[in-house]
């Protein structure tokens, strides 16, 4: 038996599918709803996931961890401690709400305060500082170091995985058996002739754009071979919200998608015969 | 008279060939005894199976779940076989998300897979969640997992968690599996994680990423890749056929062919499409 939470899942599931896929008819108020939701769904899901996973265990938890020998601390952790308390009741709405991001005692996982993580701390504060004209520039230095730890993080995993490990692959090893053999060349020869291609400082004349064009093949087979890969997993995707409405189509869930599809029909072909009208008066 | 024909194909309303997708989608899935077309483990395929084959009892292996909602149909039913092959051979599976939905998919697949094979939280799995940062967090897993996870999904502790007591960073694993969808995924596992620290990698990705993953394999720096629902059938397919004990069903294998009958028709829409631009080409230089 379905409970009524599942079964009103089931339909919403349902009237929200068949509101995307109205967009296959036109562009019309079903599939903007539905977008409009998904964007914020997905925006309010990640910030409170990445709030509650990381900002909250690993960056306040850091800061004010639960400590077992709190009362025998100095008075400078005291303070510490009470700042955290204030954070609570802040954030507590003046201790009307439950305590959730501020737990009593400190935060569990860590066993030391960690004052370094002062510094992510203030720089998120700073990013959010975009919020306010006046103070936007502080937002500057969280982004200066965000973009400059990542490309530092990124230049060693690219060189190694990505150039260093690809170019010892291109190099022939004549021991394998001749079908392989035959691959490397194919593989050396479109890595060189792709590269080519991308090579601006000499113009692709004679033998540099006879290389260049074979270049261009390759890479056309790989774009090829892309758009055919994308075609299947796009379908592969359709089959998935096909076999759902389809599930949702039985006597258990009240014929749920028959009923909206019918509906969701119905209100597209009133609403097309509204917008040719107003098109007709314009 | 057929040239005129063809032309009016090629000018044929959008929406008819949505409706003939559809209809090539649908059909094969509400009649399955109409369309039944043999799946063939593919050379990566096999590979990745032999590669979770090779692996002992109570080794451990890290699946990471890095896909959400919309690639679901692709990615969940790997999701599913990997997990029945890994605890049918009584492997140690710990959890992780890249990306936020990856925690719904891993709760779901988890708790689908363990129920129907009596597998227990924290003797035989854990399912350490998602957290936010992407290659930063694979950096954290290589390094030290304790300073990106103090908690799991479910809120317990790492540190009184049993299976967790002797891993430190990835160099205690045996393996790692990737069932990914894009960007953080199994590019920057490989870029962070089993490059450096020569842990053996495997793959499961969407179809529109296999061209990009494909240079890691050829390289044996990815050992296998389950490409799309393809490869989910074909690995349902080994894993189902080995331990049949479990009466396992795949659900990829039964959407096969109406992924087949539907790229057939994008083959002759295409090839239909070609023609008609090449007769309008020849009438407009007429």
């Amino acid at each position: 038996m379905i409970s009524p939470f599942e079964l009103f899942t089931a339909w919403l599931i349902v009237f929200l599918t068949l509101c995307i896929f109205s967009y296959l008819y036109d562009d019309n108020p079903f599939y903007k709803a539905a977008e409009h939701l998904y964007v914020g769904v997905s925006a309010g899901y990640v910030v409170v996931t990445s709030f509650w996973q990381q900002v909250q265990p690993n960056m306040l938890g850091r800061l004010w961890p639960k400590l077992e020998n709190i009362s025998e601390l100095g008075v400078f952790y005291k303070i510490w401690y009470f700042i955290y308390e204030i954070l609570n009741f802040l954030t507590t709405f003046f201790g009307i709400l439950e305590r959730s991001i501020f737990p009593k005692g400190g935060i569990a996982g860590y066993d030391e305060i960690s004052f370094i993580y002062l510094i992510p701390f203030v720089l998120g504060i700073f990013m959010l500082m975009r919020l306010i004209p006046n103070l936007s520039w502080l937002a500057r230095w969280p982004i200066a170091y965000i973009v400059g730890m990542a490309a530092g993080l990124r230049f060693y995993g690219y060189l190694n995985s990505d150039i260093l490990i690809q170019i010892q692959s291109a190099v022939i090893d004549f021991s394998q058996s001749s079908f392989d053999i035959f691959n490397s060349i194919l593989v050396l020869i479109g890595t060189l002739t792709g590269l080519i291609y991308f090579f601006f400082s000499t113009e692709h004349k004679g033998s540099i754009g006879f290389l260049s064009k074979i270049g261009i093949y390759f890479l056309m087979i790989k774009f090829g071979a892309s758009f055919g890969f994308a075609v299947m997993g796009r379908i592969s995707l359709l089959i998935g919200r096909i076999k759902e409405l389809n599930k949702y189509s039985s006597s258990e869930y009240f014929y749920s998608t028959p009923i909206l599809m019918f509906i969701i029909v119905i209100i597209l072909f009133i609403w097309s015969l509204r917008k040719t009208k107003e098109i007709e008066n314009v | 008279m057929i040239e005129k024909f063809l032309i009016k194909l090629g000018s044929l309303d959008r929406r008819i060939i949505f409706i003939i997708i559809a209809l090539s989608v649908c059909i094969p899935l509400l009649y399955p005894d109409l369309v039944k077309l043999p799946v063939i483990p593919k050379k990566d395929t096999v590979k990745v199976f032999q590669e979770i084959e090779n692996l002992k009892e109570r080794d451990k292996v890290i699946v990471s779940f890095e896909y959400g909602p919309s690639t679901m149909p692709e990615i969940h039913p790997m999701a599913i076989a990997i997990l029945r092959h890994l605890f049918s051979k009584d492997i140690l599976v710990y959890g992780f998300a890249l990306w936020p939905d990856g925690n719904f998919m891993s709760t779901d697949a988890f708790s689908e897979v363990a129920s129907e094979m009596g597998k227990k939280y924290d003797e035989d799995y854990v399912n350490l969640g998602f957290k936010p940062g992407g290659e930063a967090v694979i950096k954290g897993i290589a390094s030290d997992i304790r300073t990106m996870y103090t908690v799991d999904l479910l809120g317990n502790e790492i540190k009184d968690l049993q299976l967790m007591q002797e891993i430190k960073n990835i160099e205690n694993f045996d393996y790692v599996i990737s069932l990914s969808a894009g960007d953080p995924g199994s590019k920057q596992w490989v870029q962070y994680a089993t490059d450096p620290k020569k842990i053996p990698f495997t793959t499961g990705c969407t179809s529109i990423q296999v061209t990009d993953i494909i240079p890691y394999v050829e390289n044996n720096q990815i050992r296998g890749i389950l490409a799309g629902m393809p490869g989910a059938a074909e690995y349902e397919n080994l894993v189902y056929s080995k331990y049949n004990q479990y009466n396992f069903k795949g659900e990829a294998t039964g959407m096969m062919s109406a992924q087949s009958i539907a790229h057939l028709m994008i083959v002759i829409f295409i090839v239909f499409g070609n023609i008609t631009y090449f007769l309008n080409r020849k009438r407009g230089t007429k």
